[in-house]
Order: structure tokens, then C-alpha cells, then sequence
């Protein structure tokens, strides 16, 4: 047996192994954790590419197997149907809007109040410390009908500032910046202070062009919260025409059309989030190991 | 006299300790405002909605505990509340596995284990209404559609799934197992990273090898994660409602109305906003308490070292 190994070593075995990077016996382990993560990486992406090929797929009813994953004729009419029929177009721009001045609002929000938490030292810190982390421990879902019944008071459902508003600041946020902060020597803010720099510029000059990474790993999870959350837009509005894109598809899905259709839109609300995680992945990963390690 | 530097220490007198505050107020004003008015206020008004009976629009009456009598005949809360722990079951234990087995299997240093935690990410980032909009076709019970003639491959005649009372809530729960694992392999992978190999090395010291070595380092390290997902995902599973409202609508038969559908079925198909603030603080109570015990029990914070 080791002869055989030892004989093959230099060869393609070797080169193989060097370049998959697992340790010599360990053939048979590898090849199964391989099956395996193809089996579930197959079940992860395939749905998304069925998903794709119907809603390119032109006069299709239901969606059943064999699916055509290269349809013939290749068309983009669902899309032209679900723009027409749908207030797509205009779900898409609500998401946009809603979830650009949400993100811009709660991280700019965030960083200034990680900052006085970790830096300041003004009456009331420790209270407000422990009133955040009562909000965070609160259950959003629970304060679901009362913040209805306020907005409704108010006059503000069916409004981007019902949409908006409880986005604009954020106690994860608050938190994660706080400890961004903390890890800044504050020799920092003491040579700008003697400088003759305020709070403000110390803030934005000096410490917050040290902390790009935080803002963008925290920019893009409030981004990707803000577009996929359900309930509360479903809540705060009731016209179709203030709907988010995914509330929206809700109504789509409930309607009962052609598979091509609400394939369509199923794409439409698919690309932008798959388009950020792209880009932003590395972000997104350490956000995540974030949130977890924290506890 | 007392030394120069000692003036540098602030005074105690209150009009100072003012002063030294003030400037840095304007950096948690806007904070505070929203927390206070899309939190604070609607948090305790929660507890005064509960008292009166109203449809918001004209009709307002005062009914004291009266709400928490009515939860008591609610035979649609009960089983309401049994469909959410029901589902917590259903959906709590397959998460905290294949999440924990896929953090293994991607944690190993071969080629290409970051394109593939990629991809496993995918659906998590991708929202619930896409999500549904893809799986109500996928579970339809039509012999073709796909889950379905996939089963039929391996000999298993047709499911109803969604239809089915006895299936609906296990096929949304295995919906939000397929959207969230990648969520927290994650999390594990970031878990088993943060072993430091020392106490590997110092296990085979003493003897350790295989599986006895990650039964006495590997778990019992990983117990804080373990707890941590436990307690997260329990969370999450009492206040699903996304996926329910698409997929099912509460039905058939009010078989995956769980207590946020109930909540919002109350509130907008029923007009009952008071009742419905009355189960939202029994939501809250049942969260909260579910958690404490869960924390206390698995101990959260326990020193592992």
C-alpha cells in the first residue's frame, strides 16, 4: 500500500493533492466532502436558477420538471408583464428610496452615538445604556400593532417617514461603533483636541476616516435588513402604490398568476440583494461573525 | 498646596458636570428621538391599547383586564400558540444540526471552501417574498412540480405539502432552514476558528486523538455558540411570519397560524387592535420567558476554559 502511495507521490496524485490541499491517505474523506457540498450547494443555487430560466421562459403556467434551464424561444415578455400588470417598477424605486435613506440615516446615526458612548461622559449615559438595551432585548414583532396604532394617530401610515423612521437609528449599530471607537487610541482626540479641533471635527476628521470598514460592513447590513424586511412595511402600508418591492411580490404571489410571471418578479427581487452580496461579501461574512461572536 | 495636574480632574459640582455634558448630547439627539418615538412610546402604550376595545376608527370602549379574560376562550389563540411552539420545534433543532455539520464540512482547508460558504450564504440574503414566490411552485402537489417529482424519483408518491394541515407548518419550517443555515455555519465556522490549536496540541499531550479529542475541546468549546444559536434562532422561529403569510396564509385550517399571524390576523382582518395589543404583550411575555429559560438552562455565559 505505502509503496503504491509513495510511487505515485510525484505524479498526478501528488499534484492533486498539493493543489486541493488535504493530507496524504485522506482520498476517500475528501472525495465525500466534496459530494457533499455539491449536493447542498445544488439545493442552495438551483432554485435561484430555476427560478431564472422560468421567468425567461415564455407562456409557462406552472412550474414543473423537466424544467428547460436554457429556455427555447428565450423571452423577456414576463418581465414586460409584471412591469405592466404590477406596480413593480414603482415597488422597486419605494425600496430604493426607503432603503438608501434608512441605511445613510442609521449608520451616519450609529457612528455619532458610538462615539459619545464611548467617549463621552455626560449625565445619563448609563441610564440610556440600559434603556437601549431594553429596546434591543424587545421583540420587534410584539411592538408590531402599537407602532400601527401610533402611526395611524399620527396620520403617517402610507408614508416613506412610517418606512423610513424606525431605520434611522439602530442599537446594533450604536453598539458596534461603540466598540469601533473604543479600539482607537485616544491619543487620537487628544492631539486634535490641542490642536484646537471640537467634538465634531475630531469625530468626522480625525477617528471616523479610521473606521471606513465598520461603516461599510454596518452599511450594508442595514441595507440588505432594511430591503428584505417584511412585516413592518407590510404594516405601515396599505395602498399599493407605497408598497416595497418585497410587500409587493407578497400581493403577487397571493394573486395566483403564471408561474413566468412570478418568476419575473421573483428575479426582480432577487438581483439587488444578490448584486450587493457580491460586491460586499467579505463585509457581509465578518458582519455576521460580528453579531455572533458578541454573544 | 495641592499640585497643578489635580485641576484636571473634573469637580463635582453639578453646574460643571452640565457643562461637560452638554456638547456631547447633539451626537445621541437623533438616536434618542427615534428610539423614543417608534419604541419607547408605542412599548408603553402597548400596555394602554390593551385596556380599550377599538377598531381605530370609531368605536373605542374601555374594557379594563377584560382582553386577557377573552385569550382564555381564544380556542384560535391556543391553537395558535401550540402551531408556534410546534413550529419552534420543527425548525430549532434541524437549524442548530445542519448548520453545525455544514460549518465542519466547509471548515476544512481544501480548495474552494470559501465559494462554497459563499453560496450557501445566498439564500439568507435573499428576502422572504422571493423565497416564497419560488417555493409555493416548488411545493405545489402537483406530481411534476419539482419537490414532488423529485420524491417520485425515489419512489415516494406525491405530497400536498403546503394543503396539507399535517405538512404545511413543516414545509415552511424547512423552508426557513433551506433560507437561514448558511446564516449560522457562519457563525459555527467562526466558533471552530476561534479554537486556539494549543489546546488541541495540549489534548494529544494527554492522550486525546479522534473523536475523544473534540469530545473534550471541540464541544465543550463550542457550547457558548451552541447556546448562543439555540436561543436566536428560538427567537426567530416564535416571530416567524413572512414565509406563513405567503405560503399559507395562516391556513389550511388554521394550521400554521402561529402567534404573530394570529396577531396580525386579529388586528387587520378583524379590526381587534386592542385584543390584538393584548396577545402582542402576551407575544412579548412568551419570547422573553422562553429565552430566560433557554439562557438559563443551556448557561449562556458559562466559563468553558
Amino acid at each position: 500500500m505505502s509503496t503504491v502511495r509513495t510511487e505515485l507521490d510525484p505524479g498526478l496524485l501528488g499534484k492533486i493533492r498539493a493543489w486541493v490541499g488535504y493530507q496524504p491517505g485522506q482520498e476517500i474523506k475528501t472525495i465525500l466532502t466534496y459530494a457533499l457540498m455539491a449536493v447542498v450547494g445544488v439545493s442552495t443555487v438551483g432554485p435561484f436558477v430555476i427560478m431564472l430560466s422560468v421567468s425567461l421562459t415564455q407562456d409557462i403556467r406552472f412550474l414543473l420538471f423537466p424544467v428547460d434551464l436554457i429556455p427555447q424561444p428565450f423571452t423577456v415578455e414576463n418581465f414586460g408583464l409584471l412591469f405592466s400588470r404590477t406596480l413593480a417598477a414603482r415597488w422597486l424605486y419605494n425600496s430604493f428610496v426607503v432603503a438608501v435613506i434608512s441605511t445613510l440615516g442609521g449608520v451616519i446615526t450609529s457612528a455619532m452615538a458610538g462615539y459619545a458612548f464611548a467617549r463621552g461622559n455626560f449625565l445619563g449615559k448609563e441610564f440610556l445604556f440600559y434603556i437601549f438595551i431594553g429596546i434591543l432585548i424587545m421583540p420587534d414583532t410584539a411592538l408590531i400593532i402599537p407602532q400601527y396604532i401610533l402611526l395611524s394617530d399620527l396620520g403617517l401610515v402610507n408614508s416613506y417617514t412610517a418606512l423610513i423612521g424606525p431605520w434611522f437609528a439602530s442599537i446594533f449599530g450604536t453598539f458596534l461603533m461603540r466598540q469601533q471607537f473604543l479600539s482607537i487610541p485616544r491619543d487620537y482626540d487628544d492631539a486634535a483636541h490641542m490642536d484646537g479641533a471640537n467634538l465634531f471635527q475630531i469625530f468626522g476628521s480625525v477617528l471616523l476616516p479610521q473606521l471606513v470598514p465598520a461603516l461599510a460592513t454596518l452599511a450594508i447590513l442595514r441595507f440588505m435588513g432594511n430591503w428584505n424586511s417584511f412585516l413592518y412595511p407590510l404594516i405601515v402600508t396599505t395602498k399599493a402604490n407605497m408598497r416595497t418591492l418585497p410587500v409587493g411580490l407578497g400581493t403577487v404571489a397571493r394573486s395566483g398568476g403564471d408561474a413566468g410571471l412570478d418568476m419575473a418578479g421573483a428575479v426582480l427581487g432577487f438581483l439587488p440583494t444578490f448584486i450587493i452580496f457580491l460586491l460586499g461579501q467579505r463585509y457581509i461574512i465578518q458582519g455576521v461573525s460580528l453579531s455572533g461572536l458578541k454573544g | 498646596m495641592v499640585p497643578s495636574y489635580i485641576k484636571t480632574m473634573p469637580s463635582s459640582g453639578i453646574g460643571h458636570r452640565i457643562k461637560e455634558s452638554l456638547p456631547w448630547y447633539p451626537f445621541i439627539l437623533i438616536n434618542l428621538a427615534v428610539f423614543l418615538l417608534f419604541n419607547l412610546v408605542p412599548w408603553l402604550s402597548m400596555f394602554r391599547n390593551a385596556l380599550y376595545k377599538t377598531d381605530l376608527l370609531s368605536h373605542s370602549e374601555f374594557v379594563g383586564l377584560g382582553h386577557f379574560g377573552d385569550m382564555v376562550a381564544d380556542e384560535r389563540l391556543h391553537q395558535a400558540v401550540r402551531n408556534t411552539v410546534l413550529f419552534a420545534l420543527l425548525y430549532v433543532p434541524p437549524i442548530v444540526f445542519v448548520s453545525l455539520v455544514v460549518a465542519i464540512l466547509v471548515n476544512q482547508r481544501l480548495r474552494g471552501m470559501r465559494f462554497f460558504r459563499s453560496i450557501y450564504f445566498l439564500p439568507n440574503v435573499t428576502n422572504i417574498a422571493v423565497l416564497a414566490l419560488v417555493f409555493r411552485r416548488f411545493l405545489s402537489p402537483r406530481p411534476d412540480a419539482p419537490i414532488n417529482y423529485m420524491l417520485g424519483l425515489v419512489g415516494i408518491p406525491a405530497q400536498k405539502f403546503l394543503l396539507d394541515i399535517h405538512q404545511a407548518l413543516a414545509s415552511i419550517a424547512a423552508v426557513g432552514v433551506w433560507q437561514s443555515f448558511g446564516f449560522f455555519m457562519v457563525i459555527w465556522v467562526a466558533a471552530l476558528q476561534a479554537i486556539p490549536q494549543p489546546l488541541y496540541d495540549a489534548g494529544m499531550v494527554d492522550g486525546a486523538y479522534g473523536w475523544r479529542l473534540h469530545r473534550y475541546v471541540t464541544i465543550p468549546l463550542l457550547r457558548p455558540t451552541a447556546a448562543f444559536i439555540v436561543v436566536i434562532t428560538t427567537i426567530g422561529a416564535l416571530q416567524e411570519f413572512g414565509a406563513i403569510y405567503i405560503l399559507t396564509g395562516g391556513g389550511p385550517v388554521y394550521a400554521t397560524t402561529t402567534a404573530v399571524y394570529h396577531i396580525y390576523s386579529q388586528a387587520f382582518n378583524f379590526t381587534r387592535f386592542g385584543y390584538a395589543n393584548a396577545l402582542s404583550i402576551l407575544l412579548f411575555a412568551l419570547i422573553l420567558v422562553i429565552a430566560w429559560i433557554q439562557s438559563r438552562y443551556l448557561k449562556f455565559d458559562e466559563e468553558v476554559y
